[in-house]
């Protein structure tokens, strides 16, 4: 038994010793813990570890293996996303005890905090006392057992598992209802109970999804899309799309949803142009040699920085919005091409990790796939709080999409119109953010950037709260993002576009007086290296593309992300759909799309007299639109966007 | 030709004049079938009208570039397939069998309207193959009377004397070339007119202002091996397809040879194995299964019919022994690539070995011969000698095209030659010295996409496909064509690739840019170059100042860090409210404008709204249930028992003083930018009046008064910041009407001051309605139960976009939206609502 005396040692040295002592087989005794945070995250040996006193947040998160013995109290999050190992907790837990668990077992014997077992997927949450409001909020599996009162809206939204109430079920949750318990079920509980010493006599009432909100009642009709300029800039108030809309709305009585990016034309990079005349540009062969284009990105903090090999990186897509092939193309293509890929929010497959030389795992507020394991083999760590596509709603994962492969990666049941929670458990504000910025790092022993994805909005306010959480670079996503499912409503409506998104995050930087030190990577509707050069002269430190990859591979923008049939196999996870899709020839355009932007991204560099990518400059720039004039404050001059270019080019090439 | 992802794709030349070009149309990328087809045939478009069921129209795309459409329908060997991009998902598009079901149904039928010569000058064409009659097809359509001579007794070149009935029915050539002569009645035919035997170059170059050599390669090469010579048993293909087409049906010995493995001897070896006495068929080939040049289609139907296909394999000679006929071989491998690209076989050592048959026929290539070109030294060796780049010959008034001048190729390659040839003819008997060169024109006839919703899921649909058949001596057809069911579906498959999606940033030039992106090998410079200058080029303004403010240039700001994110999907959010304090809404919506409608659309209405609880804001009494607020311009009017009383000012006219009927009843004015709005709400206030409702189309109660003004909700603005200015901000409860299309809209009008809004147009098309000449029309097949499902359910809807955008901001009450929620993307809707632009000026 080693002895780590917190009161002398720092949270993060004390946790270096516990993972050792893991390593060891040895067992650690942490004195004086003085409800310190973080105490044993990150652990994968098996150990027991007895925490003399009480712990403060997510105490024994991020483990898998791991038994603790929590004398008295613990804060918020206690055995946060534990795979296997146990905690028991002597006295009471704070809010979402066991959030996010995927087959550990907690004990409480004292009362639990509210939104206990949170977005739990596996395993068993105890507690002796009471539970306070919304025990069981949006888990997808496991049990919950608890000796007291459920407190009120127990098993608020719940998509599965069990909820054992032995005292007063005060209130139910939404789409919770009250079932039959057998008796087979009860000796299980029981056992539970016995093997941590529980004495217990009484009765259960059981607690379980009660199936209303799983799917969407009715089907939305399925429609190839309008052609866009039927329906935006001068046409009519009342058109075509908007009949359709109503049409379907009418129907269903329910917004409508669709995959794929904005349906209607902003404010975007095309709106603004070059000074410099560029229609020669491009004879230089060897332009990409001349000019420095090698990009880090996440090394603020000390951590190991993303390396790029241009200032590009893949933005993050999910495994689950995409078929498995689409995601090992692009993982292989980011490989040949030297750059980062991202895991989105479905988790980080064997497939995905083997194909991607740098990837960057993305934790969402649903947890989905998220775990100890694939963080410690990921090269980066990032916490999406929105996407420009959506912001304000979780992913959106149509029941055909939920396979039972996918269901497992993500812990979820298979067959839910899978609709992720917005927020996170155990981020309510800035402050728990911080915190939550810190688990990830004491887990992973602080080797990782960690990023944040933030859909544009107030960016201003936003940026400004982002780094005061720590982060170590920032994606931000203008409304010009895509996804694979949303209201067609939210991707129109919600957030601002990708041009005055990087203006206000800059001018937040400006005023806190970080604009030196703090990188950003824009994302959003660029979609070439052009789109990119206009990115970095505004003041990005790199973009991340996308839907436009997407294309390269193959994808025809019909706008049926949604329906889970994609027609090219990209956007499914039908294995017949799949097999339309031969990620080792896409992967290689996807590859050349990619050299093609460096191609670009260079020969511009090099016709405005730079050789390295950080000198790009605004005053490289003119808006060609009041609109991209007043949201950027580069002069506005029409007479750059050049009608007769067409000819000019001819005669160039 | 070009491959379909070359630079002529990125930065596509101009196109010659006079020609009809869609090229330069921003929304729309002529897509890779059409580019794959020599002659731009507009597939997308046809495709698509064919799955809308305009045959016509669909007959128009396919015949406006090709005289020989029908005959295409059967056997073109349809280089769009490939390029079909949907090859790499389940299959290509069967383009060639969506051509000829359209051409099944009207090619024998239709009736051209006759075009006649307009020119003075003549062109004479030598040879009526698909090369010579397209160029008289082109040049007769620019006026031009045309003379056309063919040696033999029929037109048609290779396509009557070459391709067997089984493939292309002796019916379906007249079709095609009846229709060309009923269109162009100065096309004049010579038959049995053979060049240097009935006529001679000097009298066609006397008698026209032009002459055009499609003359074809009319003679099959011999294999050059020993023996050959004087065999009777060795034949060329060639020769051989000609008796059959000719009609004869000679008996064949029991084993026959076919060497070679291009179209003529797919033809050749199908065609011997259904004349009599013939039992086996083979075909020997130099190459391997994966070079044969003939077509998938073609080879995989010989293969089909029980064609032995022998690979690797070269002769070299021929004997007789016995009787019996022997082909020496021996077995290859494939070398090193050759200057045409092709893997080279090379002979395998040790290899001879024979094949015992009763006749050989070669097929390994035709040529072109002529002596009387050859006596005005116009041969280079057998062909035509031809300049690509402008069709012409070593004599200025001659042009060549076709087989004859370039080699062995397709109909449809030699249709694009004679298409070549005709512009370079036309430039010539017009006097341009240097015509800019000739591209193949594209155009598009904007077919809507499919609506099929099982696009994505049909695989292609192969016609059946009957081989031999019962009497193979006959030439039975070897498939069947669509019925309409299938033609249907198969065309629901296109991807439509030529069309914008609802895409505004990824649109389909955008779309084909990032593709050729992806295509392109790093190393290729000139490529990349041209693709950068197009990626260069900006777009026009979206937002053109004829665009007046619109509620879709307002968006809202998500919650994210600043304000605790309230999840859409399951957290509450309020959405009722209490009007005046006076009327209960369970939602922020009321209707207008039914009250002109028919009883029975006036009664769904009616009853929508009981069970949506949606008061009804019209004229017209709806009904008891139905909380009703009376709308009217005369005071004496004023009903007690309604729910409200909303005096309609017209324009100019001052505002009055109302009094409620009962302690519970509403009453407030309704008012327009045509009114005085200052004077407005103070007469309002000092009445107290309890509501105000902004008509922003100024004829709220008329018919449908929202498709005949844009709604200007700047009145919105404007009530609010006098309101403002009188520190009386939520004196009076706003009603807003006019352009409330969604539960996005009301979220917004909420967010920019309004307590409820109306409904009149989007109600009207939730229950069925159609926008006809800036009315509703209720015609469509909807029942009572529909209308009224309609209207709930747009009530429903709209609630919950509504409260899902308030939930979007960090909102758990729609009536907390506010203007700090929201940002304007353009600067006339800023102004229109005093919401400011993102960005800088944030």
């Amino acid at each position: 038994m080693v002895t780590i005396d917190l009161g002398k040692t720092s949270v993060r040295e004390g946790n270096e010793k516990i993972r050792q002592c893991g390593k060891n087989g040895e067992d650690v005794e942490v004195v004086n813990p003085d409800a310190r945070h973080h105490i044993g995250v990150g652990l994968v040996h098996p150990i027991t570890v007895k925490v003399k006193g009480s712990a403060g947040y997510f105490c024994a998160g991020l483990s898998d293996a791991a038994n603790f013995e929590v004398e008295s109290n613990v804060g918020w999050g206690v055995g946060d996303n534990m795979y296997s190992g146990s905690v028991v907790v002597g006295g009471n837990a704070g809010a979402i005890p066991g959030v996010a668990i995927r087959g550990a077992e907690i004990v409480i014997r004292g009362n639990m905090g509210s939104r206990a077992g949170q977005v739990m997927k596996a395993g068993t949450l105890c507690c002796e006392g009471n539970a306070n409001f919304m025990a069981g909020y949006m888990m997808y599996g496991g049990r919950i057992i608890i000796l007291g009162d459920s407190g009120e809206k127990v098993g608020e939204d719940m998509s599965a598992g069990e909820i054992f109430v032995a005292g007063k079920v005060e209130d139910l949750g939404s789409d919770a209802e009250l079932t039959d318990i057998d008796s087979a079920e009860i000796d299980e509980v029981m056992k539970f109970l016995d093997r941590y010493k529980i004495p217990f006599k009484g009765s259960f009432q059981k607690v379980v999804n009660a199936g209303k909100k799983l799917r969407y009642a009715t089907s939305e009709q399925q429609m190839r899309s309008i052609p866009f300029f039927s329906f935006s800039g001068a046409s009519d108030y009342w058109n075509p799309k908007i009949q359709e809309d109503l049409y379907i709305k009418s129907q269903i009585g329910r917004y409508r949803i669709r995959g794929y990016g904005g349906a209607r034309p902003l404010p975007h990079f095309s709106d603004i142009a070059f000074k410099k005349d560029l229609s020669l540009a491009g004879g230089d062969a060897d332009v990409v040699s001349k000019i420095k284009m090698r990009t880090e990105i996440g090394g603020i903090n000390g951590a190991e920085p993303l390396k790029l090999s241009m200032p590009v990186m893949i933005a993050p897509m999910s495994y689950g919005a995409l078929s498995a092939s689409t995601k090992r193309a692009i993982g292989l293509a980011s490989t040949l091409s030297d750059i980062a890929e991202n895991t989105g929010e479905g988790g980080m497959s064997d497939a995905q990790r083997g194909a991607a030389k740098q990837l960057i795992f993305q934790m969402l507020g649903g947890r989905l796939g998220w775990n100890i394991h694939d963080m410690n083999r990921a090269d980066g760590l990032e916490i999406y709080i929105s996407q420009g596509a959506k912001p304000g709603l979780g992913g959106q994962l149509m029941a055909k999409k939920v396979t039972p492969e996918l269901a497992k990666i993500r812990g979820i049941p298979a067959g839910i119109d899978l609709r992720s929670p917005s927020r996170h458990p155990d981020i309510l504000g800035a402050d728990d953010l911080v915190i939550k910025v810190e688990e990830l790092r004491e887990a992973t022993g602080y080797r990782l950037p960690v990023s944040i994805k933030l859909g544009a909005g107030r960016v201003r306010d936003d940026i400004k709260i982002a780094v005061k959480d720590g982060f170590d670079f920032i994606e931000l996503d203008g409304m010009q993002g895509s996804t694979g499912a949303g209201s067609a409503e939210v991707i129109d409506y919600v957030g601002i576009p990708t041009l005055p998104a990087i203006i206000e995050a800059l001018n937040a930087l400006e005023e806190i007086g970080r604009r030196d030190d703090i990188q950003i990577v824009l994302m959003g509707g660029i979609r070439d290296g052009v789109d990119a050069v206009k990115a970095l002269c505004l003041g990005a430190d790199a973009v991340a593309l996308g839907t436009s990859t997407i294309i390269a591979g193959g994808c025809i923008a019909c706008m049926q992300c949604h329906v889970g049939q994609c027609v090219t196999g990209i956007a499914t996870q039908d294995p017949e759909h799949e097999k339309r899709y031969d990620p080792e020839v896409e992967s290689q355009n996807i590859h050349r799309f990619l050299e093609s932007v460096r191609w670009q991204i260079a020969t511009i560099a090099n016709e405005l007299g730079y050789n390295d990518v950080t000198q790009f400059s605004r005053d490289d720039l003119v808006a060609l639109t009041p609109e991209a004039a007043a949201m950027t404050g580069l002069p506005y001059d029409p007479q750059y966007g050049d009608a007769d270019l067409d000819i000019k080019v001819r005669a160039a090439v | 030709m070009s491959a379909v992802y070359d630079i002529n794709r990125i930065l596509i030349p101009e196109v010659p004049p006079d020609y009809e070009d869609h090229t330069a149309d921003t929304n729309y990328v002529p897509a890779p079938c059409q580019v794959a087809c020599p002659i731009g045939t507009d597939a997308p478009s046809y495709i698509g009208y064919i799955w809308e069921g305009k045959f016509e129209e669909a007959f128009e795309a396919i015949t406006a570039t090709n005289p020989f459409s029908s005959i295409c329908g059967r056997v073109c060997d349809a280089p769009c397939e490939p390029a079909c991009r949907r090859t790499d998902s389940d299959g290509p598009l069967q383009i060639r069998n969506l051509k000829r079901f359209v051409m099944d149904k009207l090619g024998a039928t239709y009736e051209p309207i006759p075009i006649k010569a307009i020119q003075s000058k003549t062109v004479a064409i030598v040879g009526s193959g698909p090369a010579g009659l397209t160029a008289a097809h082109e040049l007769c359509d620019a006026g031009f009377e045309v003379h056309v001579y063919e040696m033999t007794d029929r037109l048609g070149g290779m396509m009557i004397w070459g391709i067997p009935a089984f493939r292309l029915p002796p019916g379906i050539i007249e079709e095609d070339i009846d229709r060309l002569l009923k269109r162009f009645p100065d096309l004049h035919i010579h038959l049995n007119s053979g060049l240097g035997k009935e006529i001679t170059l000097d009298e066609l170059k006397a008698k026209h202002d032009a002459v055009l050599l499609t003359i074809g390669s009319w003679w099959g090469k011999p294999m050059g091996i020993p023996g050959e010579e004087g065999n009777k048993n060795v034949v060329d293909g060639v020769s051989f397809l000609r008796h059959i087409n000719a009609g004869e049906r000679p008996t064949l010995p029991e084993t026959v040879v076919v060497v070679g493995g291009g179209d003529v001897a797919m033809d050749a070896c199908r065609a011997a194995l259904r004349l009599p006495g013939c039992k086996n068929v083979k075909v020997i080939y130099r190459r391997g299964p994966d070079e044969i040049p003939a077509r998938k289609i073609e080879l995989e139907g010989a293969i089909e019919e029980g064609i032995e296909f022998i690979y690797f394999t070269q002769q070299v000679a021929v004997e007789e022994k016995n009787g019996k006929l022997i082909l020496k071989c021996v077995k290859t491998v494939l070398g090193e690539k050759g200057e045409d690209e092709r893997l080279q076989p090379k002979i395998a050592e040790g290899s001879e070995h024979e094949i015992q048959c009763g006749m050989v026929i070669a097929a390994v290539g035709q040529k072109a011969a002529c002596d009387d070109l050859a006596k005005h030294n116009l041969m280079d060796v057998d062909r035509v000698q031809t300049e690509w780049d402008t069709m012409r010959t070593k004599d200025k008034k001659v042009f060549a095209a076709g087989d004859g001048a370039f080699g062995g190729s397709t109909i449809v390659m030699a249709m694009h030659h004679g298409q070549r040839a005709a512009y370079y003819v036309k430039s010539f008997l017009n006097d341009i010295d240097n015509p800019i060169p000739y591209r193949t024109p594209y155009r598009t006839r904007r077919v809507p996409v499919a609506q099929d919703i099982k696009w994505e899921r049909f695989s292609p649909h192969h016609p059946e496909f009957f081989g031999i058949g019962e009497d193979p001596v006959s030439f039975p057809e070897i498939e069947a064509t669509y019925d309409w069911d299938t033609a249907r579906n198969e065309a629901a498959r296109c991807y439509r690739c030529d069309a914008e999606t609802g895409s505004p940033d990824y649109s389909v030039a955008h779309r084909e840019d990032i593709f050729s992106m992806a295509r392109t090998n790093p190393a290729d410079h000139i490529k990349l170059k041209s693709m950068l200058q197009k990626r260069l080029r900006t777009r026009t303004n979206p937002f053109p100042e004829s665009r007046a403010p619109n509620l879709d240039d307002i968006v809202f700001l998500p919650a994210n860090l600043s304000r605790l994110v309230i999840d859409p999907y399951r957290e509450a959010c309020k959405v009722t409210t209490n009007l005046a304090n006076k009327l209960e809404l369970q939602h922020p919506f009321l209707v207008t404008g039914f009250d002109n409608e028919s009883q029975e659309i006036f009664e769904a209405m009616s009853q929508g709204c009981v069970i949506s609880k949606t008061p009804y804001l019209g004229c017209k009494d709806p009904g008891n249930e139905t909380s009703w607020l009376q709308l009217s311009s005369s005071l004496s009017e004023q009903t007690k028992h309604t729910a409200g009383y909303v005096y309609h000012l017209d324009k100019g006219e001052e505002p009055i003083a109302i009094t409620p009927a009962t302690d519970r009843q509403i009453v407030g004015l309704a008012v327009s930018t045509e009114n005085d709005l200052e004077q407005t709400i103070s007469c309002s206030l000092e009445n107290k009046h309890d509501i105000l409702v902004l008509d922003s189309t100024g004829n709220l109660g008329g018919n449908w008064s929202e498709l005949t003004t844009t709604p200007d909700f700047s009145i919105l603005r404007d009530v609010i910041r006098i309101l403002r200015k009188m520190k009386k901000e939520e004196a009076v409860e706003l009603v807003y009407f006019g352009g409330v299309r969604s539960g996005t809209d009301a979220a917004k009008l909420i967010g920019l001051g309004a307590n409820a809004v109306v409904m009149g147009v989007c109600a009207g098309l939730a229950m069925g309605g159609e926008i006809n000449n800036e009315k509703i029309v209720f015609s469509s097949n909807y029942s009572d139960t529909d209308r009224v499902q309609g209207l709930v359910n747009i009530v429903k809807a709209n609630l919950g976009e509504a409260s899902m955008m308030a939930r979007c901001t960090g909102k758990t009450n729609l009536y907390n939206v506010e203007p700090e929620d929201l940002s304007a993307i353009t600067n006339d809707t800023s102004k229109a609502t005093g919401i400011p632009l993102p960005g800088k000026c944030a």
